[in-house]
């Protein structure tokens, strides 16, 4: 009987082995559930292959390719949530929201601010940094002590220590803590709501100088109610309740008359503020600004000439919409997306204002600053 | 490319099954070898490189010593200097005293001769057997060729005689049972891997994730004890992946794990760890050094030291070689003053304990680190339980017990001892079923990271 069961066993896993393989080979990476692409033909080169990361990347297409690839993951955050304790590929999976379980887990930023410091030795004008905590970072209290030894808190006061000369600090912590009951933070991605990006928003643009705009003041559209973030993404975890996504606008405000983007060899794309055919996509979060590019020029119809430079990652979305009123123009550099130096694209000593923003979660990335790394002397020689 | 991804179950396995299947049987062989080059090749061509360049030499070496068995003079020096070039190529790799020598010939750092403590021991072990006229020198690259670069060994063994492996080249059993065997073993393996392994890893590290001065004795317990059964479950696993696959080609690979982790005694948890393993060491260096003396001090003392060395080649540190020497005094101490019959439960347990402490050096990076650890253990920091450990504990209870329930040998004895015929043959006549729901259910818990990474050691 056994023998024959051996059989039976070998016939149903072959069978099942190459149906699987055969799904892999004939699906198109369609599903493509984790931001992940399958079409970059660079991995597919000499160097590639001799490196093994032409593998990485095979690897990677299997997995993207694999049939009901998300409802596998879902079904991992089911099994997981339920048997153990609820961490899903690096999310604390909670009924009430998802949080990045992974926040201890961050690398020094020492480099980055260094970079940072040396870029603004030899700047005139005024420098505003804020560090923006993530969700684990204000709602750390839901996840396991154990996974707290490094809070943001304690992570983005290290970082503001090492700044130097006159960069101003803007203590977004403590603000977005204080505000803790209300829809600050989105309940299935690690960033920012618009309102949180508001409530932060009134604080920078006192220290730029000007006094916020009124929140009884803008209108208020939910433009989407079934936004699930980067932590769904890895998650698939269906009990939490998607997100909504607000855009703000201020009709008796002051418009934008331009909005310019710029890729890496300097050709320019008009694009909008909100770019609304994202809401169709899975990254709804893009609607804010639209594609990523690295360079941003915006316009608007304020008549005071003044223009600030931010250099900015993904958090500051949602937050460049609010300067809008103050500034006549609002230049946007995101580092993650530059190739070469941000003095291509634009010489900072034009700017009065430098504002920094970035989620504290990317500032340890490596190489992330290094379009700002031009030593000052080459800049004024310039 | 590890046994546990995506690609290699779903991709490379499968076609090569059919490539080796397809091919007649008398090129069968070849095939495999270059299979395995191409699995070698998965990890970079550098990779692939430095494993032929590395095999031809093993060969010409071999082939030296055979040709000049009776010339000792230059069969002892081409042995020598093979022996020491194997020693040289794992401490290389393995150990952080040669860094400056890598940076040196430019090896970047990434690279890492994946399973390089199996096929230098296995490299070691043949010319030894050649130059002792225990075997004769293969004159056949390929089958050489397969002995070292073998893709279901290359990872995680099992280490075995050249004269055994020959054996199974010549007499393999390559039918539609065999695959179905292997393909119960691997899923052995995976489940092990990608259910326990993991999960414990994750229970490990919450739980070392406090200062180990502040340590409560319980979570220290619970952190020991995910980590020794983490330990069990990754190296059984992985092993027991490669004789799975190794069964689908038709090689009855032997097993390295016999249930040890609840042994009624030291012996037999020592017998049935790492069986291959501790095996080449006993045969390739315990008996020689020992057969030096009669003095039966000196035995014991090389017993121990081999231990060490046995522990010291998992980790290449000190740590390591002490949790050898613990084994190896344990099993001396018991020989030596165990009289009489002892309750199992007392058996086990001591011998759970005893491997728990050798996990505590185990797992330290330092040696002062493992003693705090241990004092924190027996409650020295004045800390029995906190809100951690509780938490830590109703968070993987479940996780624990079935993964100790699963270490133990009561499921096996079961279906082969146990005179309940009916409940074996229920549970034979699902076992297809069973295989596949665990392939699928491994395979939903590795879908977003497409891999199962090995973890703890880097063998």
């Amino acid at each position: 009987m056994k023998n024959r069961v051996s059989k039976i066993t070998a016939v149903i896993m072959l069978v099942y082995l190459s149906v699987v393989m055969l799904c892999i080979f004939f699906r198109k990476g369609v599903s493509d559930p984790v931001n992940s692409s399958c079409k970059e033909s660079d991995h597919i080169s000499v160097s590639a292959i001799m490196n093994g990361s032409f593998v990485q990347y095979l690897a990677k297409c299997t997995a993207d390719r694999f049939p009901a690839r998300s409802r596998m993951i879902a079904a991992d955050s089911m099994l997981r949530a339920s048997a153990n304790e609820s961490i899903v590929n690096g999310v604390f999976v909670d009924r009430k929201m998802l949080l990045d379980a992974e926040i201890s887990e961050r690398g020094s930023v020492k480099e980055n601010v260094r970079i940072i410091n040396e870029f603004c030795t030899g700047y005139k004008g005024a420098v505003c940094f804020a560090a923006i905590p993530t969700s684990s970072g204000v709602y750390d209290s839901y996840l396991p002590e154990y996974m707290r030894k490094k809070p943001e808190s304690i992570q983005i006061s290290s970082l503001y220590s090492q700044l130097e000369g006159n960069i101003r600090e803007i203590d977004a912590y403590n603000i977005l803590k204080m505000l803790n009951e209300n829809y600050i933070y989105y309940r299935t991605d690690t960033k920012w709501t618009s309102y949180g990006a508001y409530c932060v928003y009134r604080t920078v643009i006192q220290k730029l100088g000007f006094s916020p705009t009124a929140y009884d003041k803008y209108t208020i559209n939910h433009v989407a109610d079934n936004f699930r973030g980067n932590l769904y993404a890895r998650t698939f975890y269906s009990q939490v309740k998607p997100d909504i996504i607000d855009i703000y606008t201020y009709p008796e405000g002051e418009r934008i008359v331009g909005f310019t983007g710029y890729d890496n060899d300097m050709k320019s794309f008009s694009g909008e503020l909100y770019d609304k055919s994202y809401l169709d996509s899975r990254n709804m979060y893009d609607m804010y600004l639209g594609e990523k590019r690295p360079f941003v020029k915006i316009k608007t119809s304020v008549n005071n000439e003044r223009k600030i430079l931010v250099i900015k990652d993904s958090f500051a979305d949602c937050f460049i919409p609010f300067l809008t009123q103050h500034y006549s123009e609002i230049d946007v550099a995101s580092p993650e997306y530059m190739d070469g130096a941000i003095t291509d694209f634009t010489d900072p000593d034009d700017y009065e204002q430098i504002l920094f923003l970035f989620g504290i979660d990317s500032m340890d990335d490596e190489n992330l600053f290094d379009v700002l790394a031009v030593p000052p002397e080459e800049r004024t020689a310039k | 490319m590890i046994y546990s991804s995506l690609l290699f179950i779903y991709v490379f396995f499968p076609l090569s099954l059919l490539v080796y299947y397809v091919i007649p049987k008398k090129h069968r062989n070849v095939s495999l070898l270059i299979l395995s080059m191409i699995f070698c090749g998965m990890f970079g061509i550098g990779f692939l490189f430095f494993m032929t360049t590395y095999t031809f030499l093993n060969y010409t070496a071999c082939r030296i010593i055979g040709k000049y068995i009776k010339n000792k003079s230059i069969s002892r020096s081409v042995f020598l200097f093979a022996l020491i070039f194997d020693i040289l190529v794992i401490f290389i790799f393995r150990s952080e005293i040669f860094r400056g020598f890598k940076e040196l010939i430019s090896i970047p750092e990434s690279f890492f001769p994946v399973g390089i403590s199996f096929f230098t021991l296995s490299a070691a072990g043949i010319l030894a057997d050649v130059y002792c006229g225990r075997t004769e020198a293969e004159s056949n690259i390929v089958s050489f060729g397969l002995y070292i670069m073998f893709f279901p060994r290359i990872l995680m063994g099992p280490l075995m005689r050249y004269s055994s492996f020959q054996k199974m080249l010549r007499c393999r059993h390559d039918d539609l049972s065999g695959i179905g065997t292997g393909f119960a073993v691997f899923a052995k393996g995976f489940a092990k891997k990608v259910i326990a392994a993991d999960t414990l890893y994750v229970l490990y590290n919450a739980s070392v994730s406090v200062d180990v001065d502040k340590m409560a004795a319980l979570t220290a317990w619970l952190g020991i004890i995910s980590y020794f059964l983490c330990l069990y479950f990754t190296l059984s696993g992985v092993s027991d992946m490669g004789i799975g696959i190794g069964y689908c080609f038709g090689f009855r690979l032997p097993q390295s794990f016999n249930y040890p982790v609840f042994s009624s005694n030291i012996r037999y948890f020592t017998a049935r760890w790492h069986m291959q393993a501790a095996h080449w060491f006993r045969r390739y260096i315990t008996r020689p050094l020992s057969a030096l003396s009669s003095s039966r001090i000196y035995k014991r003392i090389v017993f121990i030291a081999v231990w060490g060395l046995f522990g010291f080649w998992y980790t290449f540190n000190l740590n390591g070689a002490v949790w050898g020497m613990i084994w190896g005094t344990a099993i001396t101490a018991e020989t030596r003053f165990s009289r009489g019959k002892l309750l199992p439960v007392t058996g086990i347990l001591y011998t759970f304990v005893i491997a728990l402490a050798g996990s505590v050096f185990m797992a330290g990076d330092s040696l002062s680190y493992s003693l705090k650890y241990l004092f924190a253990m027996i409650g020295g920091n004045r800390i029995m339980a906190d809100s951690l450990s509780l938490y830590l504990i109703k968070s993987y209870i479940l996780i624990l017990l079935i993964s100790m329930y699963s270490a133990t040998n009561l499921f096996r004895n079961l279906m082969m001892r146990s005179g309940r015929r009916r409940v074996q043959s229920i549970v034979t006549a699902l076992s297809p079923a069973i295989v596949l729901s665990v392939f699928i259910l491994c395979t939903v818990l590795i879908s977003y990271r497409g891999s199962s990474d090995m973890i703890l050691l880097r063998l």
